[in-house]
């Protein structure tokens, strides 16, 4: 097992005072938190940085973490010196059982097995939340997927383990993002199997993997469509590959840089269909050989052409 | 759970989720939401307990408001002040990655 320092983690003295944790918890919390952070592993930070301080907050845990002693020699396996927790009670109420999912190894082994007593665990049902990753493509075709779900489980004796479920689950096409499915009876179990409790639901709320080019909005497809400018002036029609097949797509003679095309129906399979949302960018063709340069020297002889003709003249 | 097994999925409709269910979801206390509820910082139609129906906007709404009043020792108001803010900035975000900005 891992050892975790967990007040190197903080950034704080072993002998910290309670407010001093406090404090920089709160600033590293400010630092990792991933909605606004810019830092690359904002997640995976935050995650160490709660683990942190759900022990080194708690003067239970933090008496049985300093027990423990300190980081073993490099290289070597922590294991903690018997008898150090001889007395100690967790009632662990600051962090959920859905927190501690994501918390390490090394504080399932030395605070999981307390903290199933109290009520942190089970509240007050077995339903069983998780996000799910999809491909765009998924929400047309349907999908099979193998998920995997680390869930804190209670054994005979009481104590709780981080275990990994996989499930294989059957997605139907027409799933947007946000929604949430359901697969009845296959939620946790927390201290239901002990009382003959039935299992809760699995709710999977279903989130799409970032596409460079599609961008859905509910049952909507957003995307840019970069056109050429002759395109643009005298109209044509391109084709377009979308995750339902290849699309031909008109674009009107006069057509404007911004100007939004939509097809109806294209978008994300529902009932009704989601529409596809094109926004028609021009791209400037490049004057790189001699040939190209002339074209544009005549084009600027022949067309009576002024971009600037809105500014006025300077009196 | 071998994993061989291939389990069918449901799509439960846009507001599906009942207050217990969002409770379990987010692993918040029963209570908690309640209260939150009935002070308009996490709107809700419907007016009796059992009507309410939930989403998953609502339910990262009130994981954010729940995180922030846990870190900070926050007023619930103010943790609705962030949870707005960190709305608009999902909307803005949105709006950009629709443009191809970001």
């Amino acid at each position: 097992m891992e050892f975790k320092d967990y007040y190197a983690e903080l950034g704080v003295a072993r002998g910290a005072a309670a407010d001093d944790i406090k404090k920089a918890y709160r600033k590293l919390a400010r630092k990792y938190h991933p909605d606004v952070s810019k830092e690359p592993d904002a997640g995976k930070r935050m995650a160490a940085v709660n683990e942190a301080y759900a022990v080194l907050a708690d003067p239970e845990k933090r008496a049985a973490y300093d027990q423990l002693g300190s980081a073993p020699p490099p290289g070597q396996d922590f294991r903690p010196p018997p008898g150090w927790d001889d007395g100690m009670e967790f009632s662990g109420r600051e962090f959920s059982g859905r927190d501690a999912a994501g918390f390490s190894d090394f504080f399932s082994e030395i605070f999981g097995r307390r903290s199933a007593q109290g009520s942190s665990f089970g509240a007050g049902s077995n339903d069983h939340h998780a996000r799910v990753l999809l491909d765009l493509e998924d929400a047309y075709t349907g999908a099979e997927r193998q998920l995997s779900l680390r869930v804190p489980k209670v054994d005979g004796e009481g104590r709780v383990a981080l275990e990994t479920r996989t499930l294989n689950v059957k997605i139907p096409a027409g799933i947007r993002e946000g929604q949430v499915i359901r697969l009845a009876g296959q939620g946790s179990a927390m201290g239901g199997e002990m009382q003959g409790a039935k299992p809760g639901d699995l709710l999977l709320e279903v989130a799409f993997k970032p596409h460079a080019r599609f961008h859905p909005q509910g049952r909507d497809l957003h995307m840019t469509l970069p056109v050429a400018p002759w395109e643009a002036a005298l109209g044509a029609i391109v084709p377009v590959d979308l995750p339902g097949g290849t699309l031909k797509v008109r674009i009107p003679a006069g057509a404007k840089p911004g100007k939004q095309l939509r097809i109806r129906g294209k978008g994300i399979p529902s009932s009704p269909p989601g529409d596809v949302y094109f926004d028609v960018r021009i791209v400037v063709p490049p004057a790189a050989t001699p040939k190209e340069k002339e074209l544009y020297e005549s084009l600027q002889k022949e067309a009576n052409f002024d971009p600037r003709k809105d500014w006025g003249r300077a009196p | 759970m071998t994993g061989k097994e291939i389990r069918e999925a449901e799509i439960l409709q846009e507001a599906c989720l009942t207050l217990e269910q969002l409770c379990a979801a987010a692993a918040l206390e029963r209570d908690w939401l309640i209260r939150h509820v009935e002070e308009g910082l996490i709107p809700v139609a419907g007016t009796v307990v059992a009507e309410w129906r939930f989403t998953t906007v609502h339910l990262r709404r009130a994981k954010r408001m729940h995180e922030i009043e846990r870190t900070y020792d926050a007023e619930p108001e103010l943790a609705g002040l962030v949870a707005d803010m960190l709305e608009e900035l999902d909307d803005l975000r949105a709006l950009l990655r629709r443009h191809g900005l970001a």
